[in-house]
């Protein structure tokens, strides 16, 4: 497998960039970075249904959001790119005191309405043209409180929703965190020998990782047909990376990568303080958990990453 | 249980006070079921509004209420009258105890919808029947096939299976209730290689696996110095995959908990 968090000069300048016009401040707590692909869908909502626990959204409103969400979304994987699974299908989860925001981001062809942007809560069925949203819209627009459709400047569409949750628990960042806003990115990178994808995440240690990360590793894992019993062991292996992650990460972010083939599972975490010795580093991420967890792995090593390291962990299923 | 039939009864505060006195001392000192009857029909009312406290949850309020009555009568069996205590102040940790207690043993989060959970009963099932035709766990994509649901469903019951309230508030660092679970396993486990684990093991982590439950411990001395599945653990101690994973994913919380607990103190 590629190295996932290897230096991406092209992957990080676009970021950059788009960071720079597009984000508005403050940052997503979450950003999933995906192909347009169907089967990535579900990663979508696995994702919203993590944040809805660590929020602990009422179980009916995660649904109108996953709703949404999900039409949104499948309008990419549809039509954004005239029926092709290779173009980026972006979404920013961001959660404020008393809704939630999703914006789903794509660079494809552009959705065909005369005015825009628009507000779409105003829009009628009949005003958007064959081929997008069509159905979806009125969908989004009923369950969600608002709504914007944006064409954006680079090509491409912006849905933004907002859903009213009322007052949410606060994201109860762990004392190291500060007031920083928590924030996990994925997005998924290519290579010729992954059978079936490669995925990163940024995550900014807290409770948010803690439900987000070992639902996304479990529904990666279940992707390469691991049997229940190592999704298990991934489970309590994600749960370990984002319990302890918040003691020994540079930096607030945690990049964590996830590549998977059929049976196997590889996790990459980073950015480490760069040590010398193995089990240094992968106690220093596991924490005290450290003998018990690496008895999950199959293997594991660390990559030096600029002035840090990466410590990439495979779980494989041989049955 | 016939409490809900009796109105609350009206009279001044301290009336009713010291009649509660007498029929306690009726009840626990005489055995009087009369008073029993009575003082049962008289705290009706606490109880449900305690059990109207969880309403917002997943269970149904009449089996909340059933709950929180059975607190009320534990609370009865248990409150000596010769203390100076009122009642009322000894009843209501008990009937918190009890619904409590009954969130943690169903083994639920509060948030894992009724649905959900009845998917999850069924995917555990599943999981064993195809574990037992096949001798090894199944893929999620099998257990979807097998029961004709999308797999983005399997998982998501799979996950709420998981699903435990958030380190039990009041769980016992020491015990555990054993309700749902035979105690029996016991009976299957050697304790000999228990120093065994110590050596291999961290002292820290040593030091704060001494402190699960013995079940816990045996599960995890199974899945990590033996190195079993947990399927094969399921298999040895009478449970299902599900539960191993469960506990498994309960006692590593908690030894982070301990462990860090133990790093950080003197």
């Amino acid at each position: 497998m590629a190295p996932i968090l290897a230096p991406d000069r092209t992957r990080s300048s676009r970021q950059i960039d788009r960071m720079s016009t597009t984000i508005s401040h403050p940052p997503p707590n979450v950003r999933l970075q995906l192909r347009n692909q169907p089967e990535n869908i579900s990663l979508i909502r696995t994702t919203l249904a993590g944040v809805a626990q660590a929020i602990d959204l009422p179980h009916e409103t995660l649904d109108d959001v996953k709703t949404a969400v999900t039409e949104a979304a499948n309008n990419v994987v549809l039509h954004a790119y005239h029926g092709d699974h290779d173009g980026s299908l972006e979404v920013d989860i961001k959660i404020a005191p008393s809704a939630i925001a999703v914006v789903v981001r794509d660079e494809g062809v552009g959705i065909p309405t005369q005015a825009q942007p628009h507000d779409a809560s105003t829009l009628e069925p009949g005003e958007i043209d064959a081929g997008s949203l069509k159905l979806g819209l009125p969908v989004i627009a009923a369950l969600a409180s608002r709504v914007e459709l944006h064409k954006r400047p680079a090509g491409g569409t912006e849905v933004r929703m907002e859903f009213a949750t009322g007052p949410a628990p606060p994201l109860d960042p762990s004392p190291r965190d500060g007031p920083e806003i928590p924030r996990i990115e994925l997005s998924t990178a290519e290579h010729p020998t992954e059978l079936i994808t490669a995925t990163t995440i940024t995550i900014t240690p807290n409770r948010l990782a803690r439900t987000v990360l070992p639902r996304l590793l479990c529904a990666l894992a279940a992707r390469a047909d691991f049997c229940t019993d190592r999704l298990s062991d991934a489970q309590l292996l994600a749960d370990a990376i984002a319990a302890q992650a918040s003691q020994s990460i540079l930096g607030s972010h945690l990049h964590v990568g996830i590549a998977i083939e059929p049976r196997q599972v590889e996790l990459r975490v980073g950015p480490l303080p760069a040590v010398r010795g193995h089990g240094t580093a992968v106690d220093a991420v596991l924490g005290e958990l450290a003998p018990i967890i690496q008895r999950l792995a199959d293997d594991y090593s660390l990559t030096p990453v600029g002035p840090a390291s990466v410590l990439a962990l495979q779980l494989s299923d041989r049955r | 249980m016939a409490l809900a039939s009796a109105p609350p009864q009206r009279r001044n505060a301290s009336r009713q006070s010291d009649d509660s006195r007498q029929l306690l001392e009726r009840w626990r000192k005489y055995g009087d079921r009369q008073a029993h009857e009575l003082l049962v029909r008289r705290f009706e009312p606490l109880a449900r509004k305690l059990a109207r406290r969880y309403a917002h949850t997943s269970e149904p309020f009449e089996d909340l209420l059933q709950v929180a009555s059975l607190g009320l009568l534990k609370a009865l069996e248990r409150f000596d009258p010769d203390r100076q205590t009122a009642f009322v102040a000894f009843a209501v940790p008990t009937i918190l105890g009890e619904l409590r207690r009954y969130f943690r043993d169903s083994s639920w989060g509060v948030h894992v919808p009724r649905d959900l959970q009845e998917q999850a009963l069924v995917v555990s099932g599943a999981q064993e029947q195809l574990t037992n035709e096949r001798g090894r766990a199944p893929t999620v994509n099998e257990l979807a096939e097998y029961l004709e649901l999308p797999p983005e469903q399997v998982l998501d019951a799979l996950l709420a299976a998981q699903a435990y309230n958030p380190l039990a508030l009041d769980a016992p660092a020491g015990g555990t209730a054993e309700r749902e679970h035979p105690v029996t396993y016991l009976d299957t486990l050697g304790q000999a290689d228990e120093r065994y684990e110590l050596i291999e093991l961290d002292a820290t982590l040593a030091t704060a696996l001494q402190n699960l439950p013995a079940r816990e411990r045996a599960i995890i001395r199974l899945r990590f110095i033996e190195e079993l599945s947990q399927t094969e653990i399921g298999q040895r101690i009478g449970i299902s995959q599900m539960q191993v994973s469960r506990l498994l994913r309960r006692s590593l919380a908690q030894l982070r908990t301990l462990a860090q607990a133990h790093s950080e103190g003197p």
